[in-house]
């Protein structure tokens, strides 16, 4: 988005002295440096050109030793070459180290899991070789263990950049949309006192009433339709603000809607529990009729047969009476048909 | 002078009011009484302060709540202004009621203005007394004392330990140099004295920062109950108040300065790890509980303190990865780095903090929330960490205020990175600046948090505009008029030349010679009739620059040279006021001068030239702003996205709020006159925008005005002020004396009465006929009686 375009000279005279071929800024002013992150050592694009165009090599510089390919060289964000590095490690442990907030019970365990994380990149930043080594080493075997929910997190935090890019663009336009209708109300308005103004002349040259009484009576029609349209312009414009802002929030409501949906299971009784409350439904009953003829006989069970439908159905049928008492329900029955009765009695008598 | 409004007593401390004045109180007392916020314009020169003074001590003392006044004002010289007539006045009611009233009154400025140590009161700038003041008085410095070690300590801050702490002064109303006073002889610290009385005054006087600006207010005015009395004297630029103390310029050497206060900081500490690790650990023992407890340690003299937080966020625990001290010094760094490398792009970006935010998230993986726990973090740190030489830090902590700011609003924001100073410059100076567009976000604590705000000014029309873009509903929105016995100010709009070539200070007519020429015209037939002092306002430096140059070749300087005295300002404050010296001198002996100003400039800001000292103003050209600053179209955008107030609206209501500022500086008082010439042609249409006590002086025959017809009526207008005028004159007209106050009540009550009889009347007509009929055949029979008893 925004790298710096014109390389110029800067204050500090080293950051314009390539370390390699100690060629000048001054001398060469489209002197361009790059690094590479294995080593994070500064020099020249002509440098890199020139030692590392016929493939991997050292790094020029004494006593690094690394192995680097042009391929890995790319111009530095920062002008301190530690924040640089400190970042790409940032990236590299935000990559697997991504939870989010809300994946913790309390604050406090989300403050205290942000700690930790730190910790791990002092350590990889500026920890001795062994500290390195050992962060390395937790860095892995945490993404080891932890690869689904890493990728689970990756996809809802693109996820959610992505909504915020959409409501973000939806805004522009919006205010885009504003400030076109501004401005064509504010044309037509122009318009409006221009045709006014040309009328009351026309008049003024056309007809022989009172020269005045048309001035005046022009500037009154002017000011009158001015003040109008824009209490007129007033009214509605706040309106449509805010059902605009309205829509993007309902945007927001309904993808977050859309989310919990998604996890949950149809359920085609809508909510009926059919788990049976009398008696559990074994895997498996003693039965010498079954145990007989179906049990271990594919040609018995090919059709489709379940034992475990049969078992159900047979525990179903065998429990499905129990717990009604049909004297109960005909008395309950009865009792407020005998009432009905009795009214409708009471009122024949009246007749 | 006593009397009554409704069934308040009121002592008002001279033998005459103005009527403007009564109905300035009246409408005081209603806002008071309804409990909300009011917007008042009273013409300068007429007694604004003592009348508001006035009214609010009466309402202190006769109503039993005793709301506290907290009373605001610009400058220190109108602060003391204040603080005078309070006096005054105290001392009028202790006369007229026999008895000391329990009062206390304290005016609260910088610690510059009101230090007494010997060796800090030397130092020339506000900020670097600020931070030495610090290192005296914090508190683990005493801390230090007691643990029997040698550093340097304040005994005027440390004689008010031994005090009393609710009675840290006796009663009464203070001024500044009388508090000074009080506090060399008693050796105490004025300043802290002032401080920490805040909560047992009746009546506070200070800045408008020590309320608006977040990152005082939190600190000095958070005690301060709910049902005070808010008011903001001369607030016709409280919005750009509000703006500015939101607002933040970072610069390539401010980050500089800031890189090297994160290295000093992960010095200190690496240090304080090896000797005294406790404390570190201690602190961070507190972060992880949350900020409140930090928060209680805080007292008065931490450093700085977070930018309008919100209240839920300080009750939560800073983040867990900027908790450790070495965390955030990196983060700190992290983030300096990243602004540093953002300066480094040649071209204009302008981009919302949100945009800002994603951007700063993507390359250094800093997330919002920490962010905004920055400035808090810092004091924090630097308090743990017991710096001393605070003013070190002060980029840093800049950086870090910005952080915060960035971080936790959204909306009303902009970030604007201008690589060069000018269109035309080719050695970059990048300058990004965090502008707030938005004057409602600095005030709205403000106006939550208490009952009654009076907003009020000399010049702060058209009314309904302060409330539109402050964000707030008013109970009375009152302009009153300036009652004259004579016209004592002619106001005149001259558009055109005497060659009838109509003159104008916009963009494409300014430089012309004919414009220039008319000008010049203007400027020597003023000076020429003009007694003695005589102002012009220019729009700008700039065209304040190239006309006088164009004046000098066209031999008008020289012209005038005969007349007056010649002085101009300058942006610098030194020279403004040398000439302001010599002007005053040069009224005074008659000589006479012309002052050349700039209409945004410091003369026309809180400089009065009365009587002698301004017989003229000339305001040549509107003041409009400079349309072209990225900062101000941005501001425009935002007024008419969100409060729909159109861009022209704006900038004719700024360009005239300014003018009539401009106009204002020479009407002092009633005995005062002066003539006000508006020279642009563009002025006639404006005419509405200005004060009404202003519009309505202007008479429909001095609107339209060329040269020599103004300096017609001009002379006419001086020969007329030549005339002798005698107090008397005055009397029941412009200054009433008690009876006749008490006629205008009469004439009041009696107005009210028939307006509420009529009404009745309005009712009971139609049905109530007939009765009417009985009564009157009633009432002439009584009559009759009456007439036969007194014949007999």
């Amino acid at each position: 988005m925004s790298r710096p375009s014109k390389p110029s000279l800067t204050d500090n005279p080293l950051d314009d002295i390539c370390p390699v071929c100690k060629s000048n800024r001054y001398l060469n002013p489209s002197l361009q440096f790059l690094i590479n992150p294995e080593c994070y050592h500064k020099m020249c694009s002509t440098c890199v050109d020139r030692i590392f165009t016929s493939g991997p090599t050292c790094c020029p510089v004494p006593r690094c030793g690394k192995t680097l390919r042009k391929r890995g060289f790319h111009q530095a964000f920062f002008g301190d070459l530690k924040i640089e590095e400190e970042c790409d490690i940032r990236k590299r442990v935000g990559d697997v180290f991504n939870r989010r907030q809300e994946d913790f019970e309390t604050l406090r365990h989300w403050n205290d899991y942000l700690q930790d994380v730190e910790d791990l990149v002092f350590d990889l930043v500026k920890g001795s070789a062994k500290t390195k080594r050992r962060a390395e080493e937790t860095l892995e075997e945490y993404r080891v263990k932890n690869l689904a929910v890493i990728e689970e997190n990756k996809k809802a935090g693109q996820e959610a950049a992505s909504l915020e890019r959409q409501r973000e663009k939806a805004e522009r336009e919006a205010a885009k949309q504003r400030r076109l209708a501004m401005a064509r109300e504010e044309e037509e308005e122009k318009m409006d006192v221009e045709k006014m103004k040309r009328s009351a002349l026309d008049r003024l040259a056309n007809s022989n009433e009172d020269a005045n009484a048309i001035a005046r009576q022009a500037q009154k029609g002017i000011l009158k339709k001015t003040s109008a349209r824009r209490t007129l312009t007033d009214a509605p414009t706040n309106e449509s603000t805010t059902s605009v802002r309205d829509s993007g929030l309902s945007i927001r409501g309904l993808k977050k809607k859309v989310a919990p949906v998604v996890e949950k299971e149809y359920d085609p009784f809508g909510g009926i529990d059919l788990t049976p409350t009398r008696y559990i439904l074994q895997d498996h009953y003693e039965n010498d009729y079954l145990a007989g003829f179906v049990k271990g006989q594919p040609t018995a069970m090919t059709g489709g047969y379940s034992l475990h439908e049969y078992y159900g159905r047979s525990m179903l049928e065998a429990f499905s009476g129990l717990g009604v008492f049909i004297e109960d329900e005909i008395a309950s029955r009865n009792q407020p048909a005998a009432m009905a009765t009795i009214k409708a009695e009471a009122r024949d008598d009246v007749f | 002078m006593k009397f009554n409004i409704e069934d308040l007593p009121i002592l008002f401390p001279y033998p005459r009011i103005y009527p403007e004045q009564y109905a300035y109180m009246c409408d005081l007392k209603k806002t008071l009484d309804a409990g909300g916020h009011c917007v008042l314009e009273m013409p300068s020169g007429t007694g604004k302060t003592v009348s508001l003074l006035s009214l609010i001590v009466a309402y202190q003392q006769y109503y039993p709540e005793h709301r506290k006044l907290i009373y605001c004002s610009r400058t220190m010289s109108e602060i003391e202004k204040a603080l005078a007539e309070l006096k005054a006045l105290m001392k009028y009611r202790e006369e007229q009621l026999g008895y000391k009233e329990d009062f206390r009154g304290l005016g609260l400025t910088s610690r510059k203005n009101l230090c007494l140590h010997p060796l800090v009161k030397r130092e020339k700038s506000g900020a670097v007394v600020d931070a030495r003041c610090r290192s005296l008085t914090a508190g683990f410095v005493k801390e230090k004392k007691d643990r029997g070690e040698d550093v340097p300590v304040c005994i005027y801050h440390d004689n008010l330990d031994h005090l009393e702490p609710h009675n840290l002064i006796p009663n009464g109303v203070w001024t500044l140099d009388g508090i000074m006073r009080y506090g060399e002889e008693h050796k105490q610290c004025p300043y802290f004295t002032s401080r920490r009385m805040m909560s047992f005054c009746n009546v506070i006087i200070y800045s408008y920062h020590y309320l608006l600006d977040p990152k005082i207010a939190e600190r000095v005015s958070k005690e301060l109950s709910k049902d005070c009395i808010v008011v903001f004297d001369e607030a016709h630029n409280i919005d750009n108040v509000c703006i500015e103390s939101l607002s933040t310029d970072i610069t390539e050497d401010s980050l500089r300065k800031a890189t090297r206060g994160a290295q000093n900081l992960e010095s200190k500490i690496s240090e304080m790890k090896d000797n005294d690790s406790e404390k570190l650990m201690n602190e961070y023992a507190k972060l992880v509980e949350g900020l409140r407890d930090a928060d209680e340690a805080r007292q008065e003299d931490a450093f700085m303190s977070n930018p309008a937080l919100p209240d839920d966020l300080l009750n939560e625990a800073v983040p867990g990865n900027i908790r450790r001290a070495e965390h955030f010094v990196a983060f700190l760094k992290r983030f300096i780095e990243y602004l540093k490398t953002r300066m480094k792009v040649r071209q204009v970006i302008s981009e919302t903090p949100l945009s800002f935010l994603a951007h700063l998230k993507e390359y250094t993986f800093i997330e919002k929330k920490p962010l905004r726990f920055c400035a808090e973090r810092l004091t924090s740190l630097v308090r743990t960490l017991e710096l001393t030489n605070i003013e070190d830090y002060q980029p840093l902590q800049e950086v870090a205020t910005f952080a915060t700011l960035v971080a936790t609003y959204e909306k009303g924001f902009l970030l604007i990175l201008e690589p060069y100073e000018s269109d035309t410059a080719e050695v970059p100076n990048p300058v990004l600046h965090f502008t707030c567009l938005d004057a409602a976000i600095a005030i709205k604590p403000v106006f939550d948090r208490f009952s009654s705000v009076i907003i009020t000014s000399g010049t702060i029309s058209p009314l309904e505009m302060y409330p539109k873009m402050l964000g707030f509903e008013t109970v009375v929105q009152e302009s009153y008029s300036m009652t004259l016995a004579r016209r004592s100010f002619l106001p005149m709009i001259v558009t055109r030349g005497s060659d009838q070539v109509p003159v104008s200070s916009g963009f494409a007519v300014r430089n012309e010679p004919s414009v220039v020429r008319n000008y010049g015209n203007l400027l020597t037939e003023f000076s020429k009739l003009t007694p003695d002092g005589m102002v012009v306002f220019f729009p700008s430096y700039l065209y304040m620059e190239s006309i006088i140059s164009m004046w000098q070749g066209m031999g008008i300087l020289d012209e005038v040279w005969k007349y007056k005295l010649i002085l101009v300002e300058t942006p610098d404050a030194q020279e403004t006021s040398l000439a302001l010296e010599t002007y005053r001198t040069a009224c005074c002996n008659g000589r006479g001068a012309i002052l050349l100003c700039v209409a945004r400039g410091k003369v026309s800001e809180g400089i009065d030239f009365d009587h002698q000292y301004g017989r003229t103003v000339l305001c040549i050209g509107v003041p409009f702003q400079y349309t072209e600053s990225r900062i101000l179209k941005a501001r425009l955008e935002f007024l008419r996205e969100t409060y729909r107030i159109r861009e022209n609206d704006f900038l004719s209501f700024d360009a005239m709020r300014h003018a009539a500022q401009c106009l204002g500086r020479v009407l002092r008082g009633k005995d005062d006159y002066g003539i006000m010439v508006l020279a642009d042609k563009r002025f006639l249409k404006k005419r509405n925008q200005l004060p009404k006590w202003i519009n309505q002086a202007i008479l429909e025959s001095e609107v339209n005005l060329s040269t020599d017809m103004a300096v017609g009526s001009a002379k006419k207008f001086l020969r007329g002020m030549a005339q002798p005028f005698k107090n008397v004159d005055q009397e029941g007209i412009s200054t009433w004396s008690l009876a006749d106050l008490e006629k205008h009540k009469e004439k009041q009550d009696e107005e009210n009465i028939r307006a509420l009889q009529e009404a009745q009347r309005e009712a009971m007509e139609g049905g109530a006929i007939q009765r009417e009929v009985d009564m009157d055949e009633f009432d002439d029979d009584e009559a009759e009686a009456g007439m036969m008893e007194l014949d007999g």
